[in-house]
């Protein structure tokens, strides 16, 4: 495991030697932030002389997660199909009685308040739940129907197995529409003027130890209260971009809702907040160099999740320390950032973390496998073509402010559309006025054009998914879209026809 | 200053009681917001300590209802200082101190009138309040300032 610079001056520790102090209660373990301090003050050498362990910690929502549990068998026995427990559904992968409780299932009494999340969190405190099962009953698990209560002493097991947690580093998240939208990453008011961020930053685990020289596979951990594992890497990892992820698994009897909590997100759905601290050994002035990055070394991008898109528009690079400070600028205005993940509790879990070292609670342990530091996190294959807006748009009929009413009802005829943009002379949509509008100006014999044209117009952008903007038709009851550019410049018009004869196609 | 909500009943959000206090009693009275609908109005309003006995009375001899806004209720149990409402505070009422946990200024919160941050909070922990405080005779000040 150890990388040694071979000139290197400093004599390397071993993981064994560092094991025999914490037996000891000699071993001498900082926070991650308070080792930061003391490179500042003192330097790398003796930073890296003086301390045995950094701790780090993360709290935050982390949707791929999950327990696995296991309830014991009824008589007659069953074999669940069907599963809820206090009426979220429950997948059931495996055998007759081993379920999985994911975060993300919603209660089909309550859903987005209570789900999965807090249903692992009521089982950690020790409440009563109430499981109601289906089966369609076999020759060896006759039963079809039952309805039980239980709590986690009841349970044979009951694990933390969480196939996706701890990111290095996340988005920051702005929305750049015209409404507020509610996202993964919170709420996100209009036009820039919020943000959103999650992550510990300079405490962040995987941020501490970007090379995996010291947490691998078998890397015990403080995980929602407890010690717990990491198993392997996680889904999507990819290290060699900073989107580092981890696999971990904990006995979740022994957690506390301190470091484990079930979230409801609005309109997004529920989730659970896990707690997750990792020890590094400073086994070489390397790993010391490392503990000691800061929040202003460590950056992330400003994301526009206004943009129904996989890859949304990156605005800027923003680090963590600017993200922190609870302000940011972007397109040279003064946004106030949110964070979504709990630094407060983070640093709890470090020091909680330090103190179990301190007091021979914690052992560290040599991972018996490295984590893969080159794979690539890849997009989906699709086999079937997702239509946007710009693949059905056509050209737009456009008239100027001055234009008389009676020359644009006669191109309303010639170019027989419904629809005409009224743009200025940078070509920048300022209205649109229908052939309804023109008929009723007619009848009432209004003359100006300002008089019957519409100002608040709905637009579509052209890399918008096509089944978005015929939902925002839908919503506000009209049959064409404008499709304007950032600038609001019109690029074309997508109507209710283009998009009937799509389907119909 | 002192915060207080007035609930104008369907029959007297057409008259222009606001304007007529502050004319009559020359006191300047902050709305800070307002809002009108169908079955009457709610306007949150701040007035000069000095003034607020007699600015309740005239607004209840109006026949407008008075009380002390309560504006969001902070359940500091269920709170894990995620800091996810900060952001969204049009007022700047809500920061994260320096031991990282999030703080509520009730001087600055426009409560029940804004409610922008009861939505976003994942511990669900933050509670608007429309139910509001009662205003006893000469118990107003001291209610008033327990909101500080």
């Amino acid at each position: 495991m150890q990388k040694f610079k071979p000139n290197s001056k400093q004599n390397p520790r071993t993981l064994e030697e560092i094991n025999e102090k914490i037996k000891k209660g000699d071993a001498q373990v900082l926070t991650a932030e308070e080792m930061k301090r003391l490179v500042e003050s003192s330097g790398v050498e003796v930073a890296f002389k003086e301390i045995d362990v950094v701790t780090t910690g993360t709290f935050g929502a982390m949707c791929s997660s999950g327990a696995i549990i296991n309830t014991g068998h009824s008589d007659p026995p069953i074999k669940m199909d069907k599963v809820w427990i206090n009426d979220v559904p429950i997948c059931h992968p495996g055998a007759a009685v081993d379920l999985y409780i994911g975060p993300t299932a919603m209660s089909e009494t309550q859903p987005f308040e209570y789900g999965g999340g807090h249903l692992i969190e009521d089982l950690v405190n020790g409440k009563e739940v109430d499981l109601k099962a289906t089966a369609y009953g076999t020759d060896c698990y006759p039963r079809t129907q039952l309805r039980t209560q239980l709590t986690k002493d009841d349970l044979n097991q009951f694990y933390l197995l969480n196939f996706r947690n701890c990111y290095q580093h996340y988005n920051c998240a702005v929305n750049s529409r015209d409404e507020t939208i509610y996202t993964y990453m919170g709420k996100l008011l209009p036009h820039f003027r919020n943000a959103t961020f999650s992550g510990a930053g300079e405490l962040n685990p995987l941020m501490n130890d970007p090379d995996y020289e010291t947490i691998g596979m078998g890397t015990r951990i403080f995980l929602g209260g407890t010690q717990g594992y990491v198993i392997g890497e996680g889904t999507q990892h990819e290290a060699r971009s900073q989107n580092g992820t981890l696999m971990v698994r904990g006995d979740a009897k022994k957690m506390s809702t301190e470091f484990l909590q079930g979230a409801a997100l609005t309109k997004y759905g529920t989730s659970l907040y896990v707690g997750i601290g990792i020890p590094i050994p400073i086994l070489n002035l390397g790993l010391a160099k490392k503990t000691a990055i800061r929040d202003e070394e460590i950056f992330t991008s400003v994301v526009d999740y206004g943009v129904p898109r996989r890859d949304r528009p990156k605005l800027r690079q923003v680090s963590y320390k600017e993200l922190k400070s609870g302000s940011m600028t972007l397109e040279d205005k003064r946004i106030r950032v949110s964070s979504l993940s709990s630094l407060k509790v983070a640093r709890k879990i470090a020091k909680t973390l330090k103190e179990w070292i301190e007091s021979s609670e914690f052992l560290l342990t040599a991972p018996v496998e490295r984590l893969p530091l080159d794979n690539v996190f890849k997009p989906m294959r699709q086999t079937e073509e997702t239509p946007f807006v710009a693949g059905v748009m056509h050209a737009a009929v456009t008239c100027a402010e001055n234009e008389p009413i009676r020359d644009i009802a006669s191109r309303i005829v010639t170019r027989s559309v419904n629809h005409i943009i009224v743009v200025d002379e940078h070509g920048k949509i300022t209205g649109i006025v229908t052939s309804w509008d023109i008929t009723r100006a007619m009848a009432e014999g209004r003359k100006a054009l300002a008089d019957v044209v519409s100002r608040r117009v709905v637009t579509a952008k052209p890399d918008e998914p096509l089944e978005i903007a015929s939902k925002r038709m839908a919503k506000h009851n009209i049959s064409a879209l404008p499709v304007i550019d950032h600038e609001g410049r019109v690029l074309g018009i997508v109507t209710s026809e283009d998009v009937s004869k799509l389907l119909g196609r | 200053m002192v915060r207080i909500l007035l609930r104008f009943s369907e029959a007297l959000v057409e008259k222009p009681i606001t304007s007529q206090i502050i004319l009559e009693l020359k006191v300047p009275i902050n709305i800070i917001t307002a809002h009108v609908n169908s079955k009457g109005g709610e306007i949150l309003a701040e007035i000069p300590d000095d003034a607020l006995d007699k600015t309740v009375k005239a607004f209840r001899a109006k026949g407008v209802e008075v009380s002390i806004p309560k504006l969001v209720e902070v359940d500091m149990e269920a709170c894990f200082s995620c800091g996810t409402c900060v952001s969204l505070c049009p007022v700047e009422a809500i920061s994260i101190d320096k031991d990282g946990s999030v703080v509520f200024d009730r001087e600055k919160c426009v409560g029940s009138t804004c409610s922008a941050c009861v939505d976003a909070c994942p511990a669900r922990a933050i509670k608007s309040v429309k139910q509001l405080g009662t205003i006893d005779k000469g118990g107003l000040k001291k209610k008033a300032q327990k909101q500080s």
